[in-house]
């Protein structure tokens, strides 16, 4: 498998107001620039036709990474390689108008919120062809939309309606047939089964895990419901603080994690009674704002928060089996560090 | 803990018996809850689970007597301590809410008041329902803020909601519901929407503090496997129905509803591989129907006998076991 998607030390900072009025500026008060990590120095690859799961809490910088990749917005340093192609230059107001913006496509998390109101069915999965598709699609629009509509399993008899008139797994089938109307290479999946009941998510995830079989598409899968994510991606990546703390094949990250953050995660996972397990964290996050470069992001919230946790910050190193881990003390229980050599590779 | 009670068992914190409710509106009756009947004992965890729509909201908020103009009960009584809920008068009400019965809201953001302190929100319900002195309050409501791990009580107590994390809220609300320290705390989906970490210190929060004051919980939620985790009765609904009502660790061994064994199949906990999960065909009913069938599932049913179309009678399978089916599995 080559790369479909190559993230290279990709970095977003959001400037943050200072406290200082602008009276106090007047007076000579000089402004310190703050600055929100939100996400620093961010490395990964997606292969082709490989599903690939983004996990971590609320304000770690998942949607800011999803917006970086799907060139909504600017990186502040890094590259982002698509097919090889630097498209990390493009600035996200050209994008829109790029060859590039039909191959990654974006389900969104709300199949509510993210359609139009005032758009049909029909109209909805017929917009991005309109504005992007190939001749061939432009010039048979009606026989597409209704390809598109059997692919994600939404009837024909729908097509007429708006998406009030449409229940909330009908809505996200409107936003898949949408989201593969211009054949996207990479899909990317912002917890696209959130606000469905569970009845209704496993339809939507078998038909997403068929989908990616059938067109041959990588996933992007943003969620912070772990169990979705063993089910459905062949790797994790774990997101914490704008760092990635830990990634490797998905099936062995859960049952033996290695760093104490992912451990928490999955343990966090309700269980039936019986097998509560022992260790939770407890805390907020540290600030994102100007976080100290030399103390790691989970330290605070660690078990295992020890005297070199806040000297350095642990970088991502490589264990055996394809599993990185950013913490000085991972749980090796059975991986094996290693050569170093690899490192440099990465 | 079982369903048919001898007469030397203690009675039940709350029953809630044969609850029929519909909503007036333009297009109909929507027949909302049928002959809901289960009951709460003291320290009791109980969980409600089921789809959106299924009547688990609305059954709470007839115990609590906050529901909507447009509701009429039809039928039904809720006992609680020799108290009708459902026929008590308002004022009576009023004294009951917040100082014996409290509820925990969906999304703590919205319920909690945007343009006043937290603390000044819990002082509210202090000197509503309390005898505090106006001297004490301060320190009551911190005493409460630590309660439910709030850190840095101190200063949180001026903060307004915008200021905290979903989690935070969800602690005010906490400290809120328990402040005169109920019997009965009813939590509407307390964790939807929080990350997982979260959900697990927030209910770790509400189990420990219930277990230590001996108070009994209602737990609505969606989520099977919260249920799973954290309750000891699970009583399932679908479309207004009680379909199934056992103890947790039964529902799960030997479900006997055809749609609680569908629900259990379709919750990703279990499940090794995509394949293992299933999805439960069709839709819930549409409500406002007049020619509801007496079994509400039986529209998505693949264990439909001829029987289905009588009256459902709730059957004792087991010990503290009942469901209401023609055709249990």
């Amino acid at each position: 498998m080559s790369d479909l998607l190559q993230i290279d030390h990709l970095v977003k900072k959001f400037p943050v107001s200072s406290g200082i009025s602008w009276l106090a500026q007047l007076r000579g008060k000089t402004q310190v620039p703050h600055l929100l990590h939100a996400v620093d120095d961010v490395s990964f690859e997606i292969r082709k036709g490989e599903s690939i799961g983004l996990v971590g809490e609320s304000g770690c910088g998942k949607s800011t990474l999803v917006r970086l990749v799907t060139r909504l917005l600017d990186p502040t340093e890094g590259g982002i390689r698509f097919e090889g192609r630097q498209i990390g230059l493009v600035a996200a107001k050209n994008f829109a108008s790029s060859p590039d913006r039909a191959t990654i496509q974006m389900v969104f998390q709300d199949p509510t919120d993210s359609l139009n109101p005032r758009y049909s069915a029909f109209d909805t999965i017929a917009e991005p062809i309109r504005l992007l598709g190939e001749d061939r699609d432009r010039q048979n629009l009606p026989a597409r939309v209704h390809e598109l509509a059997a692919a994600a399993g939404l009837p024909q008899e729908l097509l007429a309606r708006f998406p009030h008139q449409l229940s909330g797994g009908q809505k996200a089938r409107v936003g898949i047939a949408r989201a593969i109307s211009l054949r996207p290479k990479l899909l990317i999946l912002d917890e696209p089964t959130a606000a469905l009941d569970v009845s209704v998510q496993a339809i939507i995830l078998h038909l997403l895990a068929d989908l990616r079989e059938q067109l041959g598409m990588s996933y992007l899968f943003v969620s912070h419901d772990l169990n979705i994510v063993r089910l459905l991606c062949d790797r994790v990546l774990v997101m914490y603080l704008g760092k990635i703390v830990e990634s490797g094949p998905a099936e062995a990250m859960f049952a033996n994690p290695l760093h104490p953050y992912t451990r928490a995660l999955i343990e966090a996972i309700p269980q039936p009674a019986g097998k509560r397990a022992a260790t939770r964290i407890s805390g907020e996050p540290q600030s994102p704002i100007d976080p100290d470069p030399n103390v790691c992001r989970f330290y605070g919230r660690c078990p295992k928060g020890e005297r070199s946790c806040h000297e350095s910050a642990p970088a991502l190193r490589p264990f055996a089996g394809e599993r990185w881990v950013a913490c000085h003390f991972p749980e090796l229980h059975t991986a094996i560090p290693e050569k170093t050599d690899d490192a440099a590779a990465k | 803990m079982s369903l048919i009670r001898d007469d030397s068992s203690p009675a039940p914190l709350l029953e809630v018996k044969d609850l029929s409710l519909e909503f007036r509106t333009r297009d109909g009756a929507v027949h909302a809850l049928e002959d809901v009947s289960f009951h709460i004992d003291k320290g009791e965890m109980v969980g409600i689970v089921g789809e959106s729509g299924s009547g688990k909201s609305v059954m709470c908020f007839a115990v609590m007597g906050i529901l909507d103009a447009a509701a009429r009960i039809a039928s039904g009584t809720a006992n609680f301590g020799g108290l009708d809920l459902l026929s008590a008068k308002q004022a009576d009400l009023e004294e009951i809410r917040g100082r014996e019965i409290s509820m925990i809201f969906q999304n703590p953001r919205t319920a909690l008041n945007p343009i006043r302190k937290v603390g000044k929100q819990i002082e509210d319900v202090l000197l509503r329902h309390t005898t505090t002195l106006r001297d004490n309050l301060r320190s009551r409501v911190i005493e409460c803020l630590t309660q439910v791990r709030i850190p840095d009580p101190e200063r949180r107590y001026a903060a307004y909601p915008f200021e905290l994390s979903g989690g935070q809220c969800q602690r005010i609300m906490i400290a809120l519901a328990l402040a005169c320290n109920p019997a009965l705390l009813i939590a509407d989906e307390p964790t939807t929407g929080l990350d997982v970490t979260t959900q697990a210190a927030i209910m770790d929060l509400i189990e420990d503090l219930s277990a230590s004051r001996g108070m009994s919980t209602l737990l609505i939620t969606h989520d099977l496997g919260l249920a799973a985790e954290y309750c000891d009765r699970i009583v399932v609904m679908h479309a207004g129905h009680v379909v199934e009502s056992a103890s947790t660790e039964e529902i799960f061994r030997a479900p006997r509803h055809p749609y609680t064994a569908k629900l259990i199949a379709a919750t990703p906990q279990g499940a090794r591989r995509l394949r293992e999960l299933t999805s439960i065909a069709g839709n819930l009913p549409d409500l406002r129907r007049s020619n509801l069938p007496p079994c509400r599932f039986s529209e998505r049913c693949e264990r439909l006998t001829g029987r289905c179309d009588k009256k459902l009678v709730p059957a004792t399978v087991a010990p503290a076991h009942s469901v209401s089916c023609w055709n249990p599995l």
